[in-house]
């Protein structure tokens, strides 16, 4: 565990060494140090707190190779726009060198005791943190939060949901996400995470939004069209009535991606958005 | 609250002329350095940003009721840098707070021995511009000890401090407050003494402290005394303040304030000084302030988007309209 914190810190030391200055990386570099030695938390809470007033809040310039490079050694770990606070927090976090009973309280009091901004950044760490098995119900709890940077930091760009949640936390941040109007493009993993209980709790949630003269987002046929059958197919035919372009869209789009042969036939009702479909200037993310 | 002319109990009908009426406050904004937006609701929120507030400082305080156990205050703490920060700026207005144990629960002295244990997680915090409220209630000497170590803490944490005065006893316990602060080593510049009146403030500045009013109907000071005070001791190291909480009090207190001396012949730059720039100088000595924040409140985080919607700037929250029975 120690070789991926050195790792990782030796990864984000040009990052931080550019936005700030020299003074600055030699007190950040120097808290390293001591969290790394320190068998208690009062280095690692403070500094971690102090980040801000030492570093600023600066968005992080970095360059496209020093991406691909964290993308490739931590399995897909996006830094990209992140603010540098929140690089340097992470440099922290990474120099946390502990066995796993220790190592999961020291992180789990940083969660506890955490501001907005701390707590966003904390969740956006989740793919990178040791032990990853420690973070399921930290991560479910973050998914109940109200704070939308909190939820955004655990909805984009972020690995850790697609790759450790149960099925029931999953589908919560989906529909969560759908609740909240979140860009669902940026959660990584949600067409591969498509399930049955899911489509079903999001076809119901479209009947309520119906119900009550609210605009459903079409996005959320992206993950029911693997699970359309006999029962919700006459949702999928009430969007192809829908004045909208957008909605006939989702339509072609989910009936061409569905195995139910009475969905398949559907596409045939709008044959220039098939077009658009087939040659792929159409998709779920474009949409 | 709506207050009935034909009241018998309502000591000052509304005199024409004083309606509220903020027009004049046009292109002003305003900092109120005091406010307990915990016990406040988003109609307040809205209406205060309404009103030009654009920042707010809410000091750490008794909730009513004493606390039985540490996590309640930890959570309290917690959610004035967390829930509370954000439900402000869906509103556009910045929030900032002040982390301390107010001197009513200092006489729990087993409970406050905890406390003093957790301070220091929270007051380096972002957005923490000081400790407070601390300071005497009763006089006590557990209030007294705790008093005392918080100044230290503040002295070690180069933060101003929000000093209560006590309801009781007045004069002298401010006197005391400043004497402490002193003798701990606290420079004058980095301590706001709150709640003055007219019996203190004299003395609160000639001995180079920030002087805080708080304009709150019934209890502390109305704004006709405030515009007596600026009157005679002019704006230098005044601050005012509504302290509104759970009690009858008035979330537009700083806002009116402006509005009435307006009225009565103040200058722009005086107004601007006590309901705004002040209170930045003071409590800005903590390194946490930045003004640019506060138009945007992107400050928080530059990618922030807020809950269920878009939107980047203030008072875009979604309306409801209450002049229709009609909820949608």
């Amino acid at each position: 565990m120690e070789d991926k914190g050195k790792l990782l810190r030796s990864l984000l030391v040009p990052i931080i060494k550019r936005q700030v200055p020299t003074v600055t990386f030699n007190w950040l570099e120097e808290k390293s140090k001591l969290i790394n030695e320190e068998s208690g938390t009062s280095v690692l809470n403070a500094s971690f707190s102090a980040v801000p007033r030492k570093a600023g809040r600066a968005i992080t310039d970095i360059s496209q190779s020093e991406i691909d490079q964290i993308v490739e050694q931590f399995n897909g770990f996006m830094i990209e726009g992140w603010a540098i606070d929140r690089v340097c927090r992470l440099y922290l976090v990474a120099s946390i060198n502990s066995d796993e009973n220790i190592y999961s309280e020291k992180v789990e009091g940083l969660f506890r005791d955490a501001e907005m901004n701390e707590l966003s950044a904390l969740y956006s760490f989740l793919p990178v943190l040791h032990y990853p098995e420690s973070w399921i119900l930290r991560t479910a709890e973050g998914i109940r939060s109200n704070i939308g940077t909190v939820l955004e930091a655990i909805m984009y760009q972020n690995s850790y949901p697609f790759q450790y949640l149960p099925e029931p936390s999953w589908n919560q941040l989906v529909l969560k996400a759908f609740f909240t109007d979140k860009d669902v493009n940026r959660i990584v993993g949600l067409d591969e995470r498509a399930n049955k209980p899911l489509a079903s709790v999001l076809v119901d949630y479209a009947h309520e939004r119906q119900a009550a003269h609210r605009t459903v987002n079409p996005q959320l046929w992206r993950l029911v069209c693997k699970f359309i059958d006999e029962k919700n197919i006459s949702d999928i035919e009430k969007l192809f009535e829908d004045a909208h372009i957008t909605e006939r869209r989702a339509a072609v789009l989910a009936c061409y991606h569905s195995n139910y042969e009475p969905a398949r036939r559907l596409v045939e009702k709008e044959p220039a958005i098939l077009e658009d479909v087939k040659s792929n200037k159409l998709n779920w993310s474009s949409l | 609250m709506c207050c009935c002319p034909t009241n018998p109990d309502n000591e000052h009908p509304q005199e024409p002329g004083l309606l509220v009426d903020l027009a004049g406050n046009a292109n002003m904004r305003f900092f109120d350095p005091h406010i307990h937006m915990t016990s406040r609701t988003t109609d307040d929120y809205q209406a205060m940003a309404d009103a030009g507030i654009v920042a707010i400082i809410e000091p750490a305080f008794w909730l009513g009721q004493a606390r039985t156990g540490i996590d309640s205050f930890r959570d309290y703490y917690s959610s004035l840098i967390g829930w509370e920060r954000f439900r402000s700026s869906q509103f556009g207005i910045k929030h900032y707070c002040t982390i301390g144990l107010n001197s009513r629960e200092a006489n729990n002295e087993k409970l406050a021995e905890q406390v003093m244990e957790i301070l220091p997680s929270f007051v380096y915090k972002e957005g923490v511009v000081g400790i407070g409220e601390i300071g005497y209630d009763d006089q006590t000497a557990a209030e007294d000890k705790y008093y005392r170590l918080q100044l230290d803490l503040a002295k070690e944490a180069e933060l101003p401090v929000q000093v209560h005065t006590p309801h009781r006893d007045k004069k002298q316990g401010t006197q005391r407050s400043m004497d402490i602060a002193l003798e701990h080593g606290l420079e004058p510049h980095m301590v706001i003494i709150d709640h003055n009146n007219e019996e203190t403030v004299k003395d609160v500045l000639d001995r180079g402290f920030w002087a805080a009013f708080t304009i709150y109907p019934f209890t502390k000071m109305g704004n006709e005394r405030m515009v007596e005070i600026i009157k005679q001791y002019g704006t230098e190291r005044i601050i005012i303040n509504s302290a509104a909480d759970w009690g009858i009090s008035d979330p537009l207190a700083v806002p009116k304030t402006a509005a009435l001396m307006k009225v009565q012949g103040i200058s722009k730059e005086d107004i601007e000084l006590v309901t705004y720039r002040n209170a930045i100088t003071a409590f800005g000595q903590s390194g946490q302030i930045q003004e640019e924040d506060f138009s945007s409140v992107s400050g928080i985080d530059q990618s922030q988007k807020f809950e269920g919607n878009t939107i980047l700037r203030g008072g875009q929250q979604p309306r409801i309209d209450k002049s229709s029975i009609i909820i949608r």
